[in-house]
């Protein structure tokens, strides 16, 4: 599980509890105390929290604006940077472009300001406030339900708004490919979201960090064949760069060899 | 009319090599018949023919000959039983003369039992045999010293003289001329007078009509289909040839392309070459494709300077240029990245490091000494971004995977920071994986400025990764098309019709 969604769990876990121990948040997201107690020091230092002996217990008067969470960078080791400015290249001014909710589409929301007279679709806030701020793009949130952990938005709704668009390019943030080549997400809801999104859709692409090759999250998406390609980092195991070509879906990696011209 | 039984039949033939398979093959011959075979590059069409004169043996089928199942121990064997196959590569003997190369294999029972062969006389033989088939070749001359055609002129002159019951030609009329075409064609008729059986293997559509009797395509190893060749369409031809396209698998993020980079007037270089036109726009991947001796290699060596064209221009940004030489098309921002790695370029006994920086060391020159370390460190960034392995850089290269080898290649390159890198097919025999790294460094390349000639045989990946595709037939571009237009049975259309 990666540092982001252990951190999001702790946060809802102590929003809701007021305190929490380390062995009982080790053994909630299956990973070692060490783990656990270097993702509590984090929060200490971001002032959500102050650790006790075994523990921590959630400042309560000085609970962090949402606003600002929303406005918060995800932490990358640079490989989400790089697929998103592969997703760039295929994106042309004056596209209409939909991000799905996710991380490493907030990194592709940044990069559009490269581009202008964007229409871009989301259902993620955060991604619907980083385009707001760019001046030459536009912006439509697609309404719903709001999951608060996710900061987005889902359900009839959403689904509903969108059927008035006709969209360029989708990118679709998936949290986990299988051995199988099966996707899956982590919401019944936003699979819903993404199966609908892909009727209205010219050019499908998935984004997927290599670090979410051979994971599952809890709900199927399909074959890698319902999209229209796939991005990845270029260090994927040679055996998914096989298996793909093999499928007849074009894969898309991030090698950034060369050095230019002279 | 039909004579009672073929003189060669295959029955269910199979033979199953590492990466190719010859599958369920049936085809007949008939004496006195011209078996036009077809099919795309690696469809299996000579590795057939090797199967039917003795190369080596199927895996399961039968073979009938003359009725009789046979099975052949060696290519001996089968010439003595009359089944002879003009492989171009095979049993021509560069330093002996033209006569000798003709009656070779036939010195013992032609001359009688004497050993000492009579040069003089066989000389004389050679040149009667010649003037009765028009061949203006000296029986003399070396063969080493001849051109392609004139090479295939002596084969098939070797294969008339041989008594053959059954003769295979393999494209002998690639880069020929009009002229020695009617020769060749005149030698086949001579045979299939004489009630010999000819296979004859061709990409050229013209030729089914004009020589063949019965035409059968194959791909991937199968036999798709045999017509008549009195009978049979073009367009039903062209969709057996094509099979099924996987297309998509190409990962092109295609862009704008800018200003024009390269223009290429006039290229002759007979008689491949006869006379060839483009231009190469900035950011862009420009397919070249074509048939086997339709010259692409002989173009991106001439325009790399390896071959001085006997005629040509070439303007980079607009500036006339004359190459001369790979040093000379390199100081102009070329690369040519060959076709064929174990030739051209790979030290396969030296390390990854070595052969990474071999194209580039003023780069890491500095006062006279070469900065290992910096080369190192390039050599490490350029092995995380190819995703080369092993990849350490003390490697010795002949360890290497075809694929990894062929990424050190393209890293070599690469590090030169070249404007125009000719691609001479790049992914030929390397897996999928190295396939699919390849291409994505294609898109690196052009999406920072670079342009990519990108030559290949395989037609889906010209599909699939070019932005533009030139035809090349006959030694010309026979047609320009739009990526997103063609298909490949209009490709094949275009490269097939030299008629």
């Amino acid at each position: 599980m990666y540092a982001i969604e252990r951190i999001r769990i702790i946060k809802k876990y102590l929003e809701e509890r007021g305190q929490a121990q380390v062995h009982t948040l080790s053994n909630l997201l299956g990973v070692s105390e060490v783990t656990v107690r270097r993702d509590l020091e984090r929060l200490e230092r971001d002032g959500w929290l102050t650790r006790t002996h075994g523990g921590a217990v959630i400042n309560q008067n000085e609970t962090v604006d949402p606003l600002l969470e929303i406005l918060e960078e995800p932490e990358d080791d640079g490989s989400r940077d790089e697929i998103a400015s592969v997703a760039l290249r295929m994106v042309k001014d004056g596209d209409v472009v939909m991000l799905t909710n996710g991380a490493l589409n907030v990194r592709l929301a940044v990069k559009l300001e490269e581009r202008s007279n964007l229409t871009v679709l989301t259902n993620d806030l955060s991604i619907a406030l980083r385009i707001s701020l760019q001046n030459s793009n536009k912006v439509v949130l697609l309404g719903g339900d709001m999951d608060k952990s996710e900061k987005a938005l889902f359900g009839s709704m959403s689904l509903a708004n969108l059927q008035k668009f006709y969209v360029n390019h989708l990118f679709i943030e998936v949290d986990g490919i299988n051995n199988n080549l099966q996707m899956t997400v982590n919401s019944q809801e936003k699979a819903n979201l993404i199966l609908g999104a892909l009727e209205l859709s010219e050019n499908s692409i998935v984004v997927c960090p290599s670090d979410r090759f051979s994971k599952n999250a809890f709900y199927r998406l399909g074959k890698i064949s319902i999209v229209r390609g796939i991005i990845s980092n270029s260090k994927l195991e040679e055996d998914y760069k096989t298996r793909i070509f093999n499928s007849d879906i074009p894969l898309y990696t991030t090698v950034a060899a060369f050095e230019g011209s002279q | 009319m039909k004579p009672s039984r073929p003189l060669l039949e295959l029955k269910n033939v199979r033979k199953h090599f590492v990466d190719f398979h010859l599958e369920e093959v049936d085809i007949e011959l008939n004496k006195g018949e011209v078996h036009v075979l077809i099919g795309e590059n690696g469809s299996g069409k000579s590795t057939l023919m090797k199967l039917i004169s003795g190369w080596f043996p199927p895996d399961g089928g039968a073979i009938l000959y003359k009725g009789e199942p046979v099975q052949f121990r060696s290519i001996h064997e089968a010439q003595k039983n009359g089944i002879i196959y003009l492989h171009q590569d095979v049993q021509s003997f560069n330093n002996l003369s033209v006569a000798e190369n003709v009656f070779f294999g036939r010195v013992p029972t032609f001359w009688g039992i004497s050993f000492f062969v009579d040069l003089q006389r066989m000389l004389a033989e050679c040149q009667q045999v010649f003037a009765e088939l028009k061949i203006s070749i000296d029986p003399a001359a070396q063969l080493g010293h001849l051109g392609y055609a004139e090479r295939q002129l002596v084969a098939a002159a070797r294969g008339y003289v041989s008594d053959a019951e059954l003769v295979i030609f393999d494209e002998p009329t690639s880069a020929m001329s009009e002229p020695d075409r009617n020769i060749l064609f005149d030698i086949l008729n001579r045979l299939k007078e004489n009630g010999t059986g000819i296979f004859y293997i061709s990409h050229r559509m013209d030729e089914i009509r004009r020589i063949g009797n019965r035409v059968s395509v194959i791909h991937k190893g199968r036999i798709r289909g045999t017509e008549r060749c009195d009978s049979v369409d073009k367009g039903s031809l062209l969709k057996m040839m094509s099979g099924d396209v996987l297309k998509n698998r190409y990962p092109r993020i295609g862009a704008e392309a800018g200003p024009v980079v390269m223009k290429v007037k006039n290229i002759v270089l007979k008689p491949i070459l006869k006379g060839v036109d483009f231009h190469l726009r900035r950011g862009e991947i420009l397919g070249i494709t074509g048939l086997m001796g339709s010259g692409r290699t002989l173009l991106a060596n001439c325009l790399f300077g390896i071959v001085r064209p006997e005629y040509g221009q070439v303007e980079i940004n607009g500036e006339k240029v004359s190459i001369r030489h790979p040093i000379e098309a390199m100081s102009r921002g070329i690369s040519l990245i060959p076709e064929d790695r174990a030739v051209n370029g790979m030290f396969f006994r030296h390390n990854l490091i070595q052969n990474i920086t071999t194209a580039t060391l003023p780069r890491f020159r500095s006062k006279g000494i070469l900065n290992e370390s910096y080369m190192r460190e390039l050599t490490q960034d350029y092995v995380r971004e190819m995703s080369i392995k092993p990849g350490n850089t003390g490697d010795i290269m002949e360890t290497y995977s075809g694929g990894n080898q062929q990424k050190v290649m393209v890293s070599r390159w690469l590090m030169n920071h070249s404007k125009i890198y000719i691609m001479d097919e790049p992914t030929r025999g390397i897996d999928a994986a190295s396939k699919v790294d390849i291409y994505n460094a294609m898109n690196d390349m052009v999406d920072k400025g670079a342009s990519i000639i990108l030559i290949s045989s395989e037609i889906e990946e010209i599909l699939g990764m070019s932005d533009r595709i030139l035809v090349l037939a006959g030694g010309r571009i026979v047609a320009v098309m739009n990526s997103k237009d063609a298909t490949k049975e209009n490709i094949l259309d275009y490269a097939t019709d030299e008629g």
